[in-house]
């Protein structure tokens, strides 16, 4: 078979590899998807009657798309299950309903559901449950397990783990492993230990894996996500084929030097010849860092009123704002707000998805009527596995970027990916701003820029200075004093 | 009845506009002015739709009429000659900016609401879709398609107007912001037009060149930012005394509802010629042609203006009328002619004075600018004013074409001229 025009020399490698589990390690904007939701069509005509592929994908978005893209490619949904490892384990607890401990009327419950848990415990025992496949369980884990069964509810975590129990009955994973003749799995390098034992379990005598991630980009540590499972590949599955992506579709070839010089020294190769532009901008409050963006953002979209026009190239749904911490977004928002651009805060909306099954999903999700183009403003993680040709990382500061503060502190390598993530959702421009000032949980603090922002090549970068317009005499508003 | 209408106005709560444009000061103004329908502005904006709710109470059908209460202390202040009616239509504008085949537009949009239900039917939806609440001129990230759909489920008898429709860079037609034609910016919804707005920078025969708007009546509006620029431009109906009436006028074509609007000089708009602003480039379209469309003094593409961009998309000589076309006259608000009479500035405090006496000696504005003999206001004002007035009935005036966001400048007396006719007339 002739490679098609639509695949580069890698992508069809990975498309057309047999005969082995495979782990397709794709930087951003090499074609991920793409080439992961070819493979599978690729592979459907050797599948015997009975036989399904199971794809598991990291959000409900995720699964929506990868569904339509197979359907344009003449796929039978009927041949598919594409979800998530929760939606997926979900739907194993219901088929298998009977070999599990669970009681008849059990429900999935959302965390906005529970009461009388303090966030910290409950945080503790969602950690636990994601990293330890086997729990010593204290006083709080078992007065949370008895309050939960008291309701007949289980939670997220409990979906996998039921799930995981029910498949250490070898007749179930048998049976699965026949039906299942070939599991995909996306974002490989954010999968936990739980996942990773229901994949054992499933992706062996004869079935096939394809694993398809980036390690680089393995920004979920703090829920449980071990990026090492991605470099144990080859020892956990046997026997297996590493292949790379490097062609880069998506960003103007500085962004996408700046970003290598961040990941200490990634590589990737730049396809496009867009011109690039990265700025930087120092703000002396994280007010004044709200009051730019707001104001590039007015300039890009070429002005929004009579007065101040230019031509747009870039619509509101084109810009992101990305920040680490939510409560960055209330300043932003109101800066944005003040000049009346249209914007949406995703994180609320992606957290759900994240971990929702379908129908816990369908109930929250409003059915959209119109395509109503607005400014995304979201968290660096809620970023993930999406591209927009502006974004505005804004708080590119020390002690934010990477994250240490009172109370909270993540991994440094972690930090790093994270901002890399941030980085690569760029097409077109990138900016990374920082103010010298900030409140931030009630403190006021002095912050200095984000070590990586020193990274990046100077003649890479641009600094770029808040220009004050003065405010514009109205004609009209002298002539109604007169009057 | 005969009665003017003002259909496109904002109130305080949208950018740009004078802090005391409220209901009160609108209701002064309207008969200032002789305005008897004033648009409402911005009712989509929920500070601006409760005040409406509180100030206003229903007067004839889809009209609404101050609360006398609020009303009388204002009546008060109003000269004899000037009184009138003054009802309040429901109108808003929203800024639809949204990509279309990759290219970014931004079109004004003008929605009438039937009835105080229909509006908050609109201003509920668009709360649920956008921020209304910045702006009393909402930015919204809505196709116009979109927008039209979501005015006709709330009530199939609101109206939709296209904006300004030339402005460059904020209307359906523009050469910067705009589409080429209706039907590329509203598809199979554009039936549901009937009417839209030429803006200040284009008169109705620069229209009649398109067939494309053979079945849309022209109206014109002010879009005043400021209660004193309320009828810079307006349009006369003689129809029922209703937003029936209106709706019919605009809507049927068989109607002549709608007698003949009041018009701009178009070259006093903003956007009449080519240019830039700030290289202070000012260009008649063949001179833009001549230089590629190139700004001699940065280099840039010029701003093209609505001159050029009619040309463009005409496929009609200019001799041409359109099916539903009514007559038209071009004004001067009073003030500007007073100013030109007197040579002095249109904002001075003599202007101003002058103004105000005009009006209680001799009625209205629009009375004075339209109807009033000459010898009235000869009497009023002295012999220059009636002569400009009489000069700008007959379109003798000349303009330096407003270009690139710059009003174009009145000129109506040579100088030394004044300084002549009134001399002359001495002799007499």
């Amino acid at each position: 078979m002739d490679k098609p025009t639509d695949l580069n020399e890698s992508q069809w490698k990975a498309v057309n590899h047999e005969g082995s589990h495979l782990l397709i390690t794709a930087g951003p904007g090499t074609g991920k998807t793409h080439t992961l939701t070819r493979r599978i069509a690729h592979v459907i005509p050797s599948l015997k009657s009975n036989e399904n592929i199971l794809a598991i994908t990291f959000t409900n978005k995720a699964a929506r798309q990868m569904k339509e893209r197979l359907t344009s490619l003449g796929v039978r949904q009927s041949l598919l299950f594409i979800g998530t490892f929760h939606g997926f384990c979900l739907k194993l607890l219901r088929d298998y309903f009977e070999h599990t401990a669970l009681p008849k009327d059990f429900k999935v419950v959302t965390p906005q559901e529970i009461t009388g848990f303090d966030k910290d415990i409950l945080d503790r025992i969602s950690h636990m449950k994601s990293t330890q496949l086997v729990i010593s369980p204290d006083n709080d884990f078992k007065e949370y397990q008895r309050y939960l069964r008291k309701n007949s509810w289980i939670d997220f975590d409990d979906i996998l783990r039921e799930a995981l129990l029910l498949l250490e009955d070898e007749n179930i994973a048998s049976q699965l492993r026949r039906q299942y003749r070939y599991i995909f799995v996306d974002e490989y390098q954010d999968t936990n230990i739980v996942q990773h034992a229901i994949l054992k379990i499933l992706g062996c005598e004869g079935v096939l894996l394809t694993a398809i991630g980036d390690a680089n980009q393995s920004i979920y540590g703090f829920r449980g996500s071990r990026v090492e499972l991605f470099h144990r590949f080859k020892e956990d599955f046997v026997p297996a084929q590493i292949l790379t992506l490097q062609e880069n579709y998506r960003s103007a070839p500085s962004l996408l030097a700046a970003s290598g010089q961040v990941m200490g020294g990634v590589q990737l190769l730049a396809k496009l010849s867009t011109q690039g532009k990265l700025v930087i901008h120092q703000a002396a409050t994280d007010r004044a860092e709200a009051d730019y963006v707001a104001q590039q953002i007015e300039k890009l979209m070429g002005g929004l009123d009579m007065n101040t026009s230019r031509r747009a190239k870039h619509g509101f749904g084109d810009i992101a704002c990305l920040y680490r911490l939510n409560t960055q977004s209330h300043l932003l928002s109101k800066a944005l707000e003040y000049l009346g651009i249209p914007y949406q805060i995703a994180h609320k909306a992606q957290k759900l998805e994240v971990y929702s099954d379908e129908n816990v999903l369908g109930q929250n999700e409003e059915e959209l009527e119109f395509n109503v183009e607005k400014v995304s403003l979201m968290s660096l993680h809620a970023a993930k596995g999406l591209e927009f040709p502006v974004v505005f990382i804004i708080g590119c500061e020390d002690h934010l970027l990477p994250l240490d503060l009172t109370g909270m502190k993540s991994s440094a390598e972690e930090e790093r990916r994270l901002f890399y993530v941030g980085m690569t959702r760029a097409k077109e421009y990138l900016y990374l701003t920082h103010a010298k000032r900030r409140q931030i949980f009630g403190q006021s603090l002095i912050q200095a820029p984000s070590p990586y922002l020193a990274d990046i090549a100077e003649e890479l970068k641009a600094y770029e200075a808040l220009k004050r317009n003065p405010p514009k005499k109205d004609p009209d508003a002298l002539q109604m004093k007169l009057f | 009845m005969k009665f003017i209408a003002d259909l496109h106005i904002h109130s305080k709560y949208s950018r740009a506009t004078a802090k005391n444009l409220d209901l009160e000061n609108l209701y002064l103004w309207a008969q200032y002015k002789g305005i008897h329908v004033v648009g409402t502005g911005d009712f989509v904006h929920p500070k601006w739709f409760k005040e409406l709710e509180e100030k206003l109470e229903p007067a004839e059908e889809g009209l609404f009429k101050l609360k006398e209460k609020l009303a009388q202390p204002i009546d008060a202040k109003i000269p004899q000659s000037c009184k009138g009616q003054v009802r309040f239509l429901l109108t808003v504008e929203i800024s639809n900016i949204y990509k279309r085949h990759e290219k970014v537009r931004k079109v004004h949009n003008l929605i009438y609401a039937s009835s105080l239900k229909a509006a908050q039917k609109i201003q509920a939806k668009l709360g649920s879709i956008g921020n209304i609440s910045s702006d009393g001129r909402p930015i919204l990230g809505l196709d116009s398609y979109d927008l039209l759909k979501i005015m006709l489920e709330a009530d199939a008898k609101n109206l939709f107007v296209p904006a300004h429709i030339w402005t460059p860079w904020f209307s359906a037609l523009g050469s910067m912001g705009g589409f080429d034609s209706m039907e590329d910016a509203f598809g199979d919804l554009t039936k549901h037009i009937f009417a839209v707005e030429t803006g200040l920078s284009s008169d109705p025969p620069m229209n009649w060149r398109l067939k494309q708007l053979d079945d849309f009546i022209l109206i014109s509006n002010s879009d005043a930012h400021s209660p004193a620029k309320l009828g810079r431009e307006a349009n006369i109906f003689d129809t029922e005394f209703s937003y029936d009436g209106i709706y019919k006028a605009l809507s049927d074509k068989n109607d002549k509802g709608l007698v003949s609007t009041l018009e701009f000089f178009p070259e006093e708009g903003k956007y009449h010629y080519d240019g830039h602003r700030n290289c202070q480039v000012r260009w008649h379209p063949k001179e833009t042609i001549k230089n590629k469309g190139i700004c001699s003094g940065c280099g840039k593409p010029v701003t093209v203006g609505v001159m050029a961009r009619v040309e463009a998309l005409a496929d009609r000589n200019e001799s041409s009328k359109s099916q539903r076309w009514r007559p038209y006259q071009n004004i001067v608000p009073l003030p500007e002619m007073i100013a030109e009479a007197k040579n002095m500035g249109t904002a001075s405090k003599a202007v101003q004075e002058a103004y105000m006496s005009i009006l209680s000696q001799l009625g209205n504005e629009f009375y004075i600018l339209l109807d009033c003999p000459l010898d009235d206001i000869k009497r009023a004002a002295g012999d220059v004013l009636a002569e400009g007035i009489s000069r700008m009935r007959q379109g003798k005036v000349q303009i330096a074409a407003g270009y690139d966001g710059e009003f174009g400048t009145i000129k109506i007396f040579e100088s030394g001229e004044r300084e002549h006719i009134e001399k002359q007339l001495a002799l007499f």
